[in-house]
């Protein structure tokens, strides 16, 4: 069964492989710090998603989809349109590099991103995992 | 003498000949400003005419050509660098390496927008130049002092407290072939030896003070790009991310990238690596950032170490610490610091330092070297008690020190390894590795210096940093080894030889079209895009036909065997990128025949380089 990503059964998919993943563990195994992913429309999804990780020493504890920005306070907040998403998941957008030249707009501590390059790697990993439904 | 006015450039050259005491001032040829721009550009077309196929490095007439570019000194942002140039005595071709700090916008302030130095003094020297007065002076009060304590007596001995220095340590004065030109205090022009030109001619230091303006063609809008520039930097996340961690918070995406050399590029992973990170830096030992002439991005550090009783220190780049901390095995990020520390004060390139180090560790591994060759001293990986006392060996080429001050490429033909050195036309390969981002493959194997970085980032291209979509440079899959990314990368190593002819940092990037505005508003030029890209390759073509009177051919174009062994682990395990797919699509972009390398007759005429035509 494939899954919308808009969806609270997708990042609830993406917090159960994150909580499988050995890499994904070893590479944030000290990293604190909640994500809020902002999927906003364009001209294939024509909403504004919110899908609330949650993410603690190398585990996801929670995840859900919220209705807006203020209902989970995070420490961190990454925008983007849903086919930029569409990109990452799927492989073809470096995830440093769509924060680089901002098609991913990414707020919150940047000093504290940047020793975790490797674990942001292992959550895109795991979202390519997660059968994803782009129709 | 009168100096014609010349927007974008104070409009003279100084020239020096050490051997005869003579200085005399030139005007600039504003054709050769339109064609070469400045920087190391300029200066390699003025060698070109003072060098032939037979100047050796060392010999008087090989010049040193201190170059600026049209917005250094001016409002712009990080336009604040300087260029060295001359032939380089670590590698026997053309040689460039360009410094931050304050000393090129003070070059121009003093009166000049170059200085061509030739000849060798008899005895030590400094040159000074106050307010568009230049004079030499007895430099022997200076010899033997370090490059910091140079600096500091220098100011004192001209009464010009505020004057800014370029200086060589005492590796310049010994000859060392890697001596790097240090400034402001740990600003290094260090790659390619020019502080052993600058040695090899008795000329310690160069002070210069002055208060003079670059006049500009229309300030008004110069202005109005600067001040775009200015707001729209909090929207540039490389230029932010080097601004909190410095250049050495590239650290742990290198890691991840498989682009930080591990064991003399032979490991792909190796955990304590990450502690060298600068986002570390920042948190356990920075006193405060320190940035170069009007730069917003102040990606400098001040650190301190205190288990070497230092209190303040110049904190060590990203490619300090990977090649005096990972290529070595180094995890102490401390013990990184005064090792950079060491090479400032000495005055030598720590690129060029930790690389022979780490190849001199993995031949003492491999049995290749002994005790007995070393003088009882065992040079093992991960040591950094060693590497201090390496370094100083070297800087003062006492012991094996001595071996290891000609440089990789001596070191491993000394001892029968030539196979084991990682240089590309004698030069140490840096700290981004072309396994990681098959770009760089073109970059080293094509670089005019031999192994650069700066001669075209595409680590920094495939990362998203600082784009130039006008010019067809775009960020793409890192490991494509088309001949597509061959000609991508061709353009991002004309584009950059351009920024090194501006004398522009690379870490400034406002993008194409408000360069161009900012540059036709100093100059009064009219460039377009169009020209950007034939300037560029003018320059390349031009250092490429020197480096061929030199002995260089295609075959040199090739990158270390050590390089073709795919890594087992890491961001980049199992890559090798397909080397010769690469330069047959960036041959073809810069119009350079693919049998021979050289660009063509056509090529060479269209650039208006016929003069070089054989």
């Amino acid at each position: 069964m494939t899954l919308r990503l808009a969806s609270d059964a997708w990042i609830k998919e993406l917090s159960r492989r994150l909580n499988e993943s050995n890499s994904y563990e070893r590479a944030a195994k000290d990293w604190e710090g909640d994500f809020l992913f902002v999927v906003e429309p364009d001209e294939e999804f024509d909403d504004t998603a919110y899908l609330y990780l949650g993410l603690h020493h190398g585990k996801s504890p929670s995840a859900a989809l919220v209705n807006s920005e203020d209902e989970r306070e995070t420490e961190f907040v990454i925008r983007a349109p849903y086919g930029t998403w569409r990109e990452v998941i799927e492989g073809e957008l470096d995830p440093i590099q769509g924060i680089m030249t901002r098609r991913l707009r990414l707020s919150g501590n940047m000093m504290k991103v940047m020793r975790y390059p490797k674990a942001a790697q292992e959550i895109v990993a795991c979202c390519a995992e997660v059968p994803t439904d782009w129709s | 003498m009168g100096v014609m006015r010349m927007n974008g450039y104070v409009g003279r050259l100084l020239y020096v000949d050490l051997s005869s005491g003579e200085l005399r001032d030139e005007p600039l040829d504003p054709e050769l400003t339109r064609s070469y721009v400045g920087g190391s550009g300029l200066a390699a077309r003025l060698a070109y005419d003072i060098v032939d196929e037979v100047t050796d490095p060392l010999d008087p007439e090989n010049p040193l050509i201190v170059m600026t570019g049209p917005l250094v000194g001016t409002a712009m942002p990080s336009a604040g660098r300087c260029s060295f140039c001359g032939l380089s005595p670590l590698t026997g071709i053309w040689g460039e390496s360009n410094t931050g700090g304050f000393i090129g916008p003070e070059l121009r302030f003093s009166g000049y927008d170059g200085l061509v130095i030739t000849g060798q003094s008899d005895t030590p020297v400094m040159l000074a130049v106050v307010e568009g007065e230049a004079r030499l002076m007895d430099g022997a009060g200076l010899w033997g002092l370090d490059a910091y304590e140079t600096q500091d007596r220098a100011r004192r001995i001209l009464d010009e407290p505020r004057a800014r220095v370029a200086c060589i340590g005492i590796a310049g004065e010994n000859g060392v072939k890697m001596a790097a030109v240090m400034n402001d205090h740990g600003r290094a022009a260090g790659r390619t030896g020019m502080g052993t030109v600058m040695g090899s001619k008795n000329l310690k230091a160069i002070a210069l003070r002055g208060g003079g303006e670059v006049p500009l063609a229309d300030p008004d809008h110069f202005a109005l790009v600067v001040r775009e520039i200015l707001g729209d930097l909090d929207e540039d996340m490389a230029a932010m991310a080097l601004r909190m961690a410095g250049t050495a918070g590239y650290v742990d995406m290198a890691l991840m990238y498989g682009d930080m050399p591990i064991r003399y590029f032979q490991r792909g992973e190796w955990e304590p690596a990450s502690r060298l990170s600068g986002v570390l830096m920042a948190e356990e030992y920075q006193k405060r950032i320190r940035a170069c002439y009007r730069c917003p991005i102040a990606c400098g550090r001040e650190t301190h170490a205190p288990r070497y009783g230092l209190e303040r220190v110049d904190g060590p780049e990203y490619e300090s610490v990977a090649a005096l901390g990972s290529l070595t095995m180094v995890d102490d990020l401390e013990g990184v610091i005064y090792a950079g520390h060491l090479c400032n004060v000495y005055g030598i390139d720590t690129i060029s330092t930790g690389c022979t180090i780490a190849l001199a560790c993995e031949m003492f591994d491999r049995g290749v070297l002994t005790v007995e060759d070393t003088g009882g001293l065992a040079i093992r990986y991960g040591d950094v008690e060693m590497i201090h006392r390496v370094i100083d060996m070297l800087a003062h080429r006492k012991g094996f020190g001595d071996i290891l001050a000609e440089g990789s490429a001596t070191l491993a033909e000394r001892f029968g390894v030539p196979e084991l050195a990682a240089t590309v036309n004698r030069l140490e390969i840096p700290m981004h590795d072309p396994r990681a981002f098959s770009g760089m493959a073109v970059t080293y194997a094509l670089s005019p210096r031999g192994a650069c970085h700066m001669q075209g980032d595409m680590y920094g291209v495939d990362t998203g940093q600082g784009p130039a979509v006008e010019l067809d440079i775009v960020p793409g899959n890192r490991f494509e080894d088309s001949e597509e990314k061959g000609r991508i990368s061709a353009r991002q190593y004309a584009w950059r030889n351009l920024y090194n002819a501006w004398t522009l940092c690379q870490f400034q990037n406002p993008g194409v079209e408000r360069l161009l505005r900012a540059a036709n508003a100093a100059t009064g030029w009219d460039l377009g895009v169009d020209d950007l890209l034939e300037l560029g390759k003018r320059l390349v073509a031009l250092k490429r036909m020197l480096n061929f009177r030199r002995g260089l051919s295609i075959k040199d174009d090739r990158l270390p065997e050590l390089l073709f062994d795919p890594l087992d682990q890491g961001g980049s395990a199992g890559k090798v990128p397909d080397v010769d797919k690469l330069l047959r699509g960036a041959y073809e972009e810069l119009g350079w025949d693919a049998a021979s390398g050289k660009p063509t007759r056509d090529t060479l005429e269209a650039l208006d380089l016929g003069f070089v035509v054989e």
